[in-house]
């Protein structure tokens, strides 16, 4: 009995092997037939170095000017002769360019390049016990000759069937991303993607441009906490006292039991010189702050804060 | 020049010394990526200290040079990892089996594997050239 199950389950797993996905996607109204990203620049691989390759057209696109030799030491893992996907991102972001992952379908990719974004993808090229683990760009498809073209290895354009290539592609796990300059976002990607992308970000991005970054997720998406709490962190951080005050109240409306965003408005209110409002707000964020021992006693750090500097200002 | 560029590079690791000490600064602002993670007790900070702790140790970089790695170039890839991706690392870190050479081979292995998540990260040659259609 279970043997029958299982024997039935193997053959729709085979069944499911002839490229699912394309056929919905060559049927999909939303997208354009055809689109091709012509100008994007080409980087032909050395040995064995196709993560460099793939990352330096990727960021040449969007004119972040480095060499995949510049990238090399970066992303390159001598004895293992390949780049990890994790470093891949992580580089893409230390150039300044904003990475983000894609949802993991062929829809979403094709709408990125039909956006404008050319997109890393990591394809195996050989069979899931045999890996040839390889990174390419995607740059254009057409949908009615079911075409894709990549910048790949030593191909300036290398053309696919997108069944091909959805078999290479879906043993990575559909693992793709598109990298930004601040200030642009994927097509496709969901709100969490898009955070996490950010979130990494921040950590390398000089404050100007997370601000720029998180200002178009905003944008997108003007109720999200995360992205208003860095819109106000970012903004506080390049010196704008306004919009940070502002980044931080649109988050109180939108989630008025945020402990975190009453307690970075009192900081915001406590450097424009309003101590009373200041201590108003961070009373708040206390009263808000729960059983979070670690929020609380950054909370009081605030409440301590105004009190030092009131005391300052009373004393001549 | 020498000179120059000597003090940079001091200047540098002293700035990833201090970094600790930074964020102790700033810690009344709350950070975005706390706001995130709110729900969860982590501190990436931690745990990013811990891996350092892992690939400071000398026979650790003894044997990441011997595999052709950068000890300081390491430590540059952990700091630019999230919490999230750091926390699965000192997690590996933490079930490597301990002392000895198997440690270090744990350890090397985790960072080779950089550090993270599986086996589909490497990649390989490029002698695809299987005709279309």
């Amino acid at each position: 009995m279970y043997l029958r199950g299982f024997i039935l389950a193997l053959a729709f797993v085979l069944a499911s092997c002839a490229a699912p996905g394309v056929r919905e996607v060559t049927q999909n109204t939303q997208l354009p037939r055809h689109n091709e990203l012509t100008k994007t620049p080409f980087f032909p691989q050395e040995l064995y170095q196709c993560g460099p390759a793939a990352l330096a057209t990727a960021l040449n696109t969007i004119d972040i000017r480095v060499t995949p030799e510049q990238l090399t030491p970066e992303v390159y893992i001598p004895s293992r002769e390949g780049s990890l996907q994790i470093e891949m991102l992580a580089a893409a972001r230390r150039h300044g360019a904003l990475a983000i992952q894609i949802p993991p379908r062929l829809d979403a990719l094709l709408q990125e390049i039909s956006a404008g974004n050319v997109v890393v993808v990591m394809q195996n090229l050989g069979l899931s016990w045999a890996p040839t683990w390889h990174y390419a760009v995607a740059v254009g498809y057409d949908l009615d000759r079911e075409l894709i073209w990549l910048r790949s290895g030593t191909f300036e354009r290398l053309e696919m069937t997108l069944s091909t290539f959805e078999r290479t592609w879906a043993r990575s796990q559909h693992w793709a991303f598109v990298a930004l300059p601040p200030g642009k976002l994927p097509a496709s990607s969901g709100s969490d993607t898009v955070i996490k992308g950010l979130l990494a970000f921040e950590k390398t991005a000089p404050a100007i441009h997370t601000r720029t970054a998180y200002a178009a997720a905003v944008e997108r998406w003007p109720d999200d906490l995360v992205l208003l709490m860095g819109l106000g962190n970012s903004s506080y951080a390049t010196g704008d006292l306004d919009g940070a005050a502002k980044a931080f109240q649109q988050a109180i409306v939108a989630h008025p039991d945020s402990a975190a965003a009453h307690n970075n408005l009192a900081h915001v209110l406590l450097e424009q010189g309003n101590a009373k409002s200041a201590m108003q707000a961070a009373e708040k964020a206390m009263n808000l702050a729960g059983q979070d021992e670690r929020l609380k006693s950054q909370i009081a750090e605030t409440i301590d804060e105004i009190r030092h500097k009131a005391k300052k200002s009373n004393s001549p | 020049m020498n000179y120059i560029k000597r003090f940079f590079s001091a200047f540098v690791a002293a700035a990833f010394l201090f970094t600790g000490s930074i964020h102790t600064v700033q810690a009344a602002m709350i950070s975005s990526e706390q706001v995130a993670a709110s729900a969860v007790t982590s501190s990436g900070e931690q745990d990013r200290e811990r891996i350092i702790a892992a690939l400071s140790r000398e026979d650790v970089q003894a044997a990441m040079v011997a595999r052709g790695i950068d000890p300081a170039q390491a430590k540059e890839r952990v700091a630019a990892l999230t919490d999230e991706e750091a926390s699965t690392v000192a997690a590996q870190i933490d079930n490597a089996p301990a002392g000895g050479n198997a440690f270090i081979g744990a350890i090397v292995l985790i960072f080779l594997v950089l550090l993270l998540t599986d086996i589909l990260g490497f990649t390989k040659i490029f002698p695809f050239t299987r005709s279309v259609r």
